[in-house]
C-alpha cells in the first residue's frame, strides 16, 4: 500500500515536471500570448538567491544575459557564503553588459546593467555594526534617558547608519530563490520588508521560460501595504 | 501556481524516499471545546454588521484521546516551530457578500483549528500574525473591531488555554492597544506561562524592522547600565533581545502565508533566514487541516532530502 501511495506521488511529481518543462518551452518561444509583453519598467530592483553549492558562474553568466535580455536594468546577486563575491570579477568580465553596482547609485534607466554581490556578513553581520554606530552616538549624545534611546534608535536612523557600514542597498522589488530549498538563505533581512519571494527550483534545472513567467507574475502583483 | 502547493520537483523525488513515513500516534490531553466568543451586538456601520454565528461546540474532547497523523506525515520530522501570516479575511468576507467582520469571524474559527492541530501533532510554537504596525492605517471602525475581537477572543479562551496546556504570548509595540486590551494580554500571559504543551505567539501591532530596533534599543540601555560591555554587542546579542525570545525556538522551522501573495511583509524580518517559505493560495479562513497538512508535507519533503543543512 505505502509502496503504491509513492509510486502515485511520484507519478504526480513526475506530471507537473512535464508540464512545467512544455509550459516554460512554449513561453520561451513566445507562444503563449500573455508573456510576450513584460512590463519590466516595474521591476525596478531584482534579487537573485543562489544556494552557494550551486554556484556555477556558467549558470549565473547565463542567467544574467536572459535578464539582460528582458531589460532588467539592476541585478543583486547573494549567495551565503559569499562565492559570488569572490567571483565577481570573473563574472564581470565575462559578462560585458554589467558595471558594478555603487552604494549610492540611483536607480536609473541606464544602458549597462548594475550588478550588487551580496552574501550572509551584508544581513545581520552589517545590522550588528550599524547597531553601535547607533550604540556610539547614544552614549556621545551625553544623555541616556529612554527619551533620548527613543530618538537614536529608530527604523530610519537604523537605515543610515546601515548605509555608512556599507549593508543598505536598495529593496529588491523581487526576489528569486534557485536552491533546493524554499528559504532566502539570509538575504540582508532589512531590505525585504515587501518584497515578492518566489522559488526556482535548483540553478542547474533553471529555464528561460520560467523566469519570465516569474517576473510577469510579478508584474500583476498588487500590494496594500497594510491596508 | 502549481508550485505553491508542491515542493518543487527535482530529480530525487523520483525515487522513493528512503524513510518510510509513518502514521505517528499522539495524546491529546484535555481540551474543552467552548464558545469562541458570544454573538456580537448590531452596529449601525453597515460595513462591519457582525455576523450572528454560532460558534458553541457541544462536550469536551476526552483527556487521553489518541490522534493519529495523516499518513503524509512524519512525527519525527514535524517542524517545531511554525509561523503563519493570516492573510485574506477581508477577500474571503467580501466574495460572499459579507461584511469584513464575518470575514475576520472566520479568521478566528481558522485559527482555533490551527491551534488545535498544532496541538495534536505535536508543534512546540506557534506563531501567526494577528495585526501588523502597518495595518493601524486601515479604517479606524474595521481597527476598533479587531481590537475588540482580540480581546473578546482572549477572554473567551484563556480558560480551555489552560486547560489545553498552551502558553500564550503576544509581541508586538503593544503602546498603542487599547489600556484594557494591554491589561488583559498582561494577564493571560501570566496565567499561562507555566504551559508547556504549546505555545502560541500572537503578533499584534508587530513590525519586523521595530523588532530589531528595539532590541538594539534594549542593548543600548543594558550598556549604559553597565551591564554589557560595547565589545560585545554582535548578531547573537542582537537575537537575544528580540521579541521572539520569549520562546526556546524562536526560529520559525516553517512559514506559511495564505491568500497566494508572496512576500513576509515586514513579518520577523531577522527570525527567517532559513525558514522554509510556503505560500499559500487560499483564503485564511479556507486554510484548515487539509491545507495544512500540504504546507507540512511539503516542508517534511525537504526535510528528508536537506536535513542535515542546519
Amino acid at each position: 500500500m505505502w509502496h503504491l501511495l509513492h509510486v502515485t506521488i511520484h507519478l504526480c511529481y513526475f506530471a507537473i515536471n512535464i508540464a512545467n518543462a512544455l509550459e516554460s518551452h512554449l513561453i520561451s518561444k513566445g507562444l503563449l500570448r500573455r508573456y510576450k509583453s513584460l512590463h519590466i519598467s516595474k521591476l525596478q530592483y531584482l534579487a537573485i538567491v543562489i544556494e552557494s553549492e550551486d554556484c556555477r558562474t556558467s549558470n549565473v553568466i547565463e542567467l544574467l544575459q536572459w535578464l539582460a535580455d528582458l531589460g532588467v536594468k539592476h541585478v543583486c546577486l547573494y549567495d551565503m557564503e559569499g562565492i559570488l563575491k569572490k567571483s565577481k570579477d570573473f563574472i564581470l568580465e565575462k559578462f560585458d553588459g554589467a558595471t558594478l553596482f555603487q552604494e549610492n547609485d540611483v536607480l536609473l534607466d541606464q544602458p549597462l546593467m548594475t550588478l550588487e554581490f551580496a552574501s550572509f556578513s551584508d544581513g545581520k553581520e552589517a545590522v550588528a555594526k550599524a547597531a553601535n554606530v547607533l550604540f556610539m552616538k547614544y552614549l556621545k549624545s551625553g544623555s541616556t534617558s529612554s527619551y533620548q534611546g527613543e530618538q537614536i534608535f529608530t527604523e530610519s536612523q537604523m537605515g543610515e547608519a546601515l548605509k555608512t557600514v556599507g549593508g543598505n542597498g536598495p529593496e529588491p522589488d523581487l526576489l528569486l530563490v534557485y536552491g533546493p530549498a524554499r528559504c532566502h538563505l539570509g538575504f540582508p533581512a532589512w531590505r525585504i520588508r515587501y518584497t515578492e519571494i518566489q522559488h526556482m527550483g535548483p540553478l542547474k534545472s533553471m529555464k528561460y521560460g520560467s523566469l519570465i513567467k516569474a517576473i510577469y507574475k510579478f508584474t500583476m502583483v498588487q500590494q496594500n501595504y497594510g491596508k | 501556481m502549481l508550485s505553491l502547493r508542491f515542493a518543487i520537483p527535482t530529480a530525487n523525488t523520483l525515487t522513493p524516499p528512503k524513510i518510510k513515513p509513518k502514521p505517528g500516534l499522539v495524546v491529546q490531553t484535555a481540551w474543552n471545546q467552548t464558545d469562541l466568543f458570544p454573538s456580537l451586538p448590531k452596529r449601525n456601520d453597515n460595513k462591519l454588521q457582525a455576523a450572528t454565528t454560532d460558534l458553541s461546540v457541544a462536550g469536551d474532547i476526552p483527556a487521553e484521546e489518541v490522534v493519529e497523523l495523516p499518513a503524509e506525515l512524519s512525527r519525527e520530522l514535524m517542524p517545531k516551530h511554525v509561523a503563519v501570516i493570516m492573510d485574506g479575511n477581508g477577500r474571503w468576507a467580501r466574495q460572499r457578500g459579507l461584511a469584513t467582520s464575518a470575514g475576520h469571524e472566520a479568521g478566528v474559527k481558522a485559527l482555533r483549528e490551527l491551534v488545535e492541530l498544532c496541538c495534536q501533532w505535536g508543534i512546540q510554537v506557534l506563531t501567526v500574525f494577528a495585526f501588523s504596525y502597518e495595518n493601524w492605517i486601515r479604517p479606524k471602525v474595521e481597527v476598533d473591531f479587531l481590537m475588540s475581537l482580540f480581546e473578546r477572543a482572549l477572554k473567551s479562551e484563556v480558560e480551555s488555554f489552560s486547560r489545553g496546556g498552551i502558553r500564550i504570548s503576544v509581541i508586538g509595540d503593544s503602546t498603542k492597544l487599547p489600556t484594557s486590551l494591554q491589561k488583559l494580554i498582561n494577564e493571560v500571559e501570566e496565567t499561562t506561562k507555566h504551559n508547556s504543551r504549546l505555545q502560541l505567539i500572537v503578533a499584534v501591532s508587530y513590525s519586523g524592522k521595530y523588532d530589531v530596533v528595539q532590541a538594539c534599543r534594549s542593548i543600548a540601555e543594558k550598556a549604559k547600565d553597565g551591564q554589557i560591555q560595547l565589545d560585545d554587542i554582535n548578531e547573537s546579542l542582537i537575537e537575544q533581545e528580540l521579541e521572539t525570545n520569549c520562546t526556546e525556538h524562536p526560529y520559525p522551522d516553517l512559514l506559511i502565508r495564505t491568500s497566494g501573495e508572496l512576500r513576509v511583509s515586514n513579518f520577523l524580518l531577522w527570525q527567517l533566514a532559513y525558514t522554509e517559505l510556503f505560500f499559500a493560495q487560499e483564503l485564511w479562513p479556507d486554510f484548515r487541516k487539509d491545507e495544512f497538512v500540504d504546507a507540512l508535507s511539503s516542508y517534511q519533503q525537504r526535510q528528508r532530502r536537506y536535513g542535515g543543512r542546519h
